[in-house]
């Protein structure tokens, strides 16, 4: 960096030129007042006695020349842009990115909030831009938003500054650095700003420190300006809430606090708007985290609402409350052909079940929850969770055969829900799935497809998430194993049930994050209205199978589904994101190939000097004016 | 019963000519004429006033023989009386171009026919110069004495022309060529010149002529309002010079201009001489019966 300050239009020397015209029109004279008086004798005197005396009369005779050709120059050099250079390389095209997820609205003592210093900051950049640079102004939050065109207007720019505001939601930095990759095709973009808290995704180094990973290779120079730390929060990370009983609900919350300090604060469920229980106390120290478990007695729907009441420090609000919807209470329905003898002689023994179908007469509904069936006609049966035996998905049917034979399963997924507990060891099957020559496991992962269990030929039980539905496949047939004679069998279809359940949302029900909201079982192809927190709004249309989704919630809050001005369902959106409550900000940000290290100074940005050189010409302007036309100082003492 | 006035001279109001006509010339030194006067000379005359005794000589004239004195002495002494010489008074009018400002030469014709007023009214002898073309001889009122005189003075003064580039100082020696006689000569010019006024100062002492120099000047020349650049042109040698940022240099001016009149006082003082300066708006009641009269110029 050099000391010389920079000058953006060189070619605005040529007006020094104009000094020439200037002096010689000066000594020209050309417009000097006449005035006669009756004799020079005393003037010429004066004159003669100035020249002699005052050391520096030739400037002095002069001082109004000097004094134009100073504001020339002054003039000049404002036309000319020079620049007090800043600490970063000047970048033509600049584009700006301003993270604003939850965290960002976290206050400080002042009661300021992280963006707003971020805005700060940024209208620096913004004031102080030179007349060559452009600059974009980008939101990061869970998505990316680009707000203005690369441009040097200062209104438009200040205007999208001023317009931004928090989305309650996790942030997740990809997006931004992705569109500025974008840009960077188009423009010639060396340097990327980002500005944030540093309240990144995180994962724990080898040494269970919180790492901020962001999968990017970076095309430029990032320069990340973390905001300084705020206050201390609280809040809450997790709702969620499982069937304890027919008509009872355990409801789990935990309540976590940031690393800065002790927090304290009273928790109070409420469920339609009806306190439940009363409030619980909870004092954190620095980092900790407490769980709690409200009972809740009902088999109707409800809404519940847990209410977090700091009890002194709290820099954030969007985590002081969650929202969670139960559904009603009902068995789970499972369609399992009568020729599964096993499969239904297993699932009699669960309870909360209705086993269909029950008699042969018996019709085929609409929909279940839980399909289990060797048929490959009941692919077409719509059910939230299935399961199929000796039954291989046509689309992978070009990488996998099934033979005769005899296998044993090699190694599968202990983990995966479906087959926790469940011991494959020393099983045998004479269904034997070949792998096609040349196939790998990779197109099976192409297609959607998880291998939770694997032959020694090839793959045995395939899972696939389409949506809402979850699909297993088991390519082999249970009746030709000795699977259903093994006690891992009635573990397996008591996990499937419990995964049911899940899938149905009849056993565990979690709180919707912010972000998007789930998807909501409608009336197909209905056009529906969804307002929200703020005043937030938009209408979509459920599809053909009346799933409404894709549906924005930027905002913690509620939000109405309405047809037709009747509000047909209600969905809470909470924050529940531990990164974000914890406000704890990463130092640096790992990239694919390298580390970026934050900085907390302010950055320091190209000064333009112009102004303070168009003043100068002003007061240089006004000083020779005054001189000009002083009145005289009257008969000195 | 309305009174009817009417001015006897445009130059100067009734009240002052008739003030004026009861003061007279106070000189330091009695600078006469041999001829009769009545101003007393230091050498023995025949006045009314007594001087002194001496011896009586042969030939002398005994009407002049104090009687009383013989009578107790039995000694002539004869009694002298004291001499009275005339007087006169040169009047010199700068008439030039730079008189021509804002009231100048004005107030120098009042001042002028009040010091002739004076000098007639009190028997001296009257003469005055106005210079103002170089080219052309200066306008002379020759010598007059009395108080018949006194429509001739007012018509010289009165009918002055001005206007011409005659420095002062070339105007004095020209008027002295024309001059004779002791007494007082009342300069009244603004002494806005280029040249040295000591030799015509010296010329003026050595002639036996008391000085007394009045220094006419306007207002816009004690105390100017001027700034900016300004290209200054002489009234009488259409010179021109190029000042800037007068403003600035206002306080050198009237540095300048004190030190010239300091510099003239001085001139007159070593003369045995009298300097004045006056502006030219100045009431002439003003200059005559407070400024001259409290200064002892005329009593």
């Amino acid at each position: 960096m050099s000391w010389l300050p920079g000058i953006t239009t060189p070619f605005a020397a040529w007006f020094f030129a104009l000094l020439v015209p200037l002096v010689v029109f000066y000594f020209l004279k050309l417009r000097r007042p006449r005035r006669e008086i009756p004799s020079l004798a005393l003037w010429q005197s004066v004159i003669e006695d100035q020249r002699v005396n005052s050391p520096f009369q030739k400037f002095k005779r002069n001082l109004l020349l000097l004094l134009q050709v100073a504001c020339l120059c002054l003039l000049v050099l404002a036309a000319m842009q020079p620049f007090v250079r800043g600490g970063a390389e000047t970048a033509t095209y600049l584009p700006v990115l301003i993270d604003n997820s939850a965290s960002m609205a976290a206050t400080d003592d002042k009661g300021r909030s992280r963006l707003d210093l971020a805005k700060e900051e940024v209208r620096q950049i913004v004031e102080h831009l030179l007349s060559d640079q452009r600059v974009t102004l980008i939101t990061v939050s869970d998505s990316a938003q680009r707000l203005t065109e690369f441009t040097d207007n200062r209104r438009i720019l200040l205007d999208a500054l001023d317009s931004i505001k928090v989305d309650e939601v996790p942030s997740r930095p990809e997006e931004g650095l992705q569109l500025a990759q974008a840009l960077a095709r188009t423009f010639d973009i060396s340097t990327v700003r980002f500005y944030s808290d540093g309240n990144l995704p995180t994962r724990p180094d080898g040494a269970g420190k919180p790492m901020a990973v962001v999968d990017f290779d970076l095309p430029f120079d990032l320069q990340f300006h973390k905001l300084d730390e705020p206050a201390a929060n609280i809040g809450i990370t997790a709702l969620n809430a499982r069937k304890s009983d027919e008509n009872r609900w355990d409801v789990f919350v935990r309540i976590e606090g940031s690393a800065a300090g002790q927090t304290a604060a009273k928790v109070q469920l409420s469920a339609n708007g009806e306190p439940v229980g009363s409030p619980e106390s909870v004092v954190l120290e620095a980092g900790q985290s407490q769980r709690f478990v409200f009972r809740y007695d009902s088999s109707d729907a409800a809404s519940l609402v847990v209410r977090l009441q700091p009890d002194g420090t709290d820099s954030l609000a969007a985590d002081n409350v969650a929202y969670l919807e139960l559904p009603i209470s009902r068995p789970l329905s499972v369609y399992c052909p009568t020729e599964l003898v096993s499969y239904r002689h297993s699932l009699e023994v669960l309870s909360d079940i209705e086993l269909l179908p029950q008699g042969e007469g018996d019709p085929q509904r609409a929909a279940y929850d839980l399909v289990i069936s060797d048929q490959a006609s009941d692919v077409e049966l719509e059910a939230s969770t299935r399961f199929f035996t000796g039954l291989v998905p046509e689309d992978v049917q070009s990488l996998v055969t099934v033979e005769e034979g005899l296998g044993e399963v090699i190694d599968w997924q202990r983990d995966s829900r479906l087959l926790q507990h469940v011991q494959f060891a020393d099983m045998e099957v004479t269904d034997v799935p070949m792998l096609a020559s040349g196939a790998e496991e990779a197109e099976f992962e192409q297609l959607g497809y998880e291998i939770l269990a694997n032959g020694n030929t090839g793959p045995l039980i395939l899972e696939r998430r389409e949506g809402p539905v979850l699909s297993c496949f088991l390519l082999f047939h249970t009746d030709r194993s000795t699977l259903p004679y093994r006690v891992g069998f009635p573990v397996l279809i008591s996990n499937l049930v419990s995964l049911a359940r899940e899938q149905a949302n009849l056993s565990d029900v979690r709180g919707a994050s912010t972000g998007v909201l789930p998807p909501l079982a409608l009336k197909p192809e209905r056009d529906y209205r969804i307002t929200g927190p703020g005043e937030f709004a938009t209408t979509q249309s459920s599809d053909v199978e009346g799933i409404l989704k894709g549906v924005a919630a930027r905002a913690v809050g509620t939000y109405d589904v309405s047809e037709g001005g009747d509000v047909v369902r209600q969905v809470g959106a909470s924050l529940l994101n531990a990164t974000e409550t914890s406000l704890h900000g990463v130092d640096e940000i790992h990239f694919r190939e390298l580390t970026v290290d934050a900085t907390t100074a302010p950055a320091t940005t190209d000064r333009p000097l112009w102004p303070w050189l168009a003043l100068g010409a002003f007061a240089v302007l006004l000083g020779e004016w005054w001189l000009y036309l002083r009145r005289p100082g009257g008969i000195p003492a | 019963m309305a009174e009817t006035t009417s001015q006897f001279t445009a130059l100067l109001p009734n009240d002052v000519l008739a003030r004026v006509e009861r003061m007279r010339l106070n000189p330091l030194k009695r600078k006469t004429n041999h001829s009769r006067g009545e101003h007393l000379s230091g050498k023995g005359g025949t006045s009314t006033e007594f001087a002194d005794y001496r011896d009586y000589s042969p030939g002398d004239d005994v009407r002049y023989v104090d009687w009383n004195i013989f009578a107790r002495t039995n000694h002539p002494f004869l009694k002298l009386y004291k001499h009275e010489e005339e007087m006169h008074v040169m009047l010199l009018v700068d008439a030039s171009q730079s008189m021509q400002f804002e009231g100048k030469f004005d107030l120098a014709r009042q001042l002028a026919a009040a010091f002739g007023v004076m000098g007639l009214f009190n028997v001296e002898r009257v003469s005055a110069y106005s210079c103002s073309e170089q080219s052309a001889a200066p306008v002379i009122l020759p010598p007059c004495t009395g108080r018949a005189s006194l429509r001739r003075l007012f018509s010289f003064l009165e009918d002055l022309p001005g206007g011409g580039e005659f420095p002062i100082e070339a105007a004095i020696e020209e008027a002295l060529k024309r001059h004779r006689g002791r007494g007082v000569v009342v300069l009244l010019s603004d002494f806005l010149t280029l040249g040295d006024m000591t030799r015509s100062f010296n010329l003026l002492h050595s002639a036996g002529l008391e000085i007394f120099a009045i220094q006419i000047l306007s207002p816009t020349e004690l105390d100017p309002e001027l700034t900016g650049d300004l290209r200054f042109i002489d009234s009488e040698t259409h010179q021109t010079l190029d000042v800037s940022s007068v403003g600035e240099l206002l306080g050198l001016y009237h540095e300048h201009r004190e030190a010239l009149s300091n510099h003239l006082a001085s001139l007159c003082r070593k003369r045995q001489g009298r300097f004045l300066t006056v502006s030219s708006e100045q009431d002439i009641k003003n200059v005559l019966f407070d400024q001259l009269l409290r200064r002892g110029w005329v009593r």
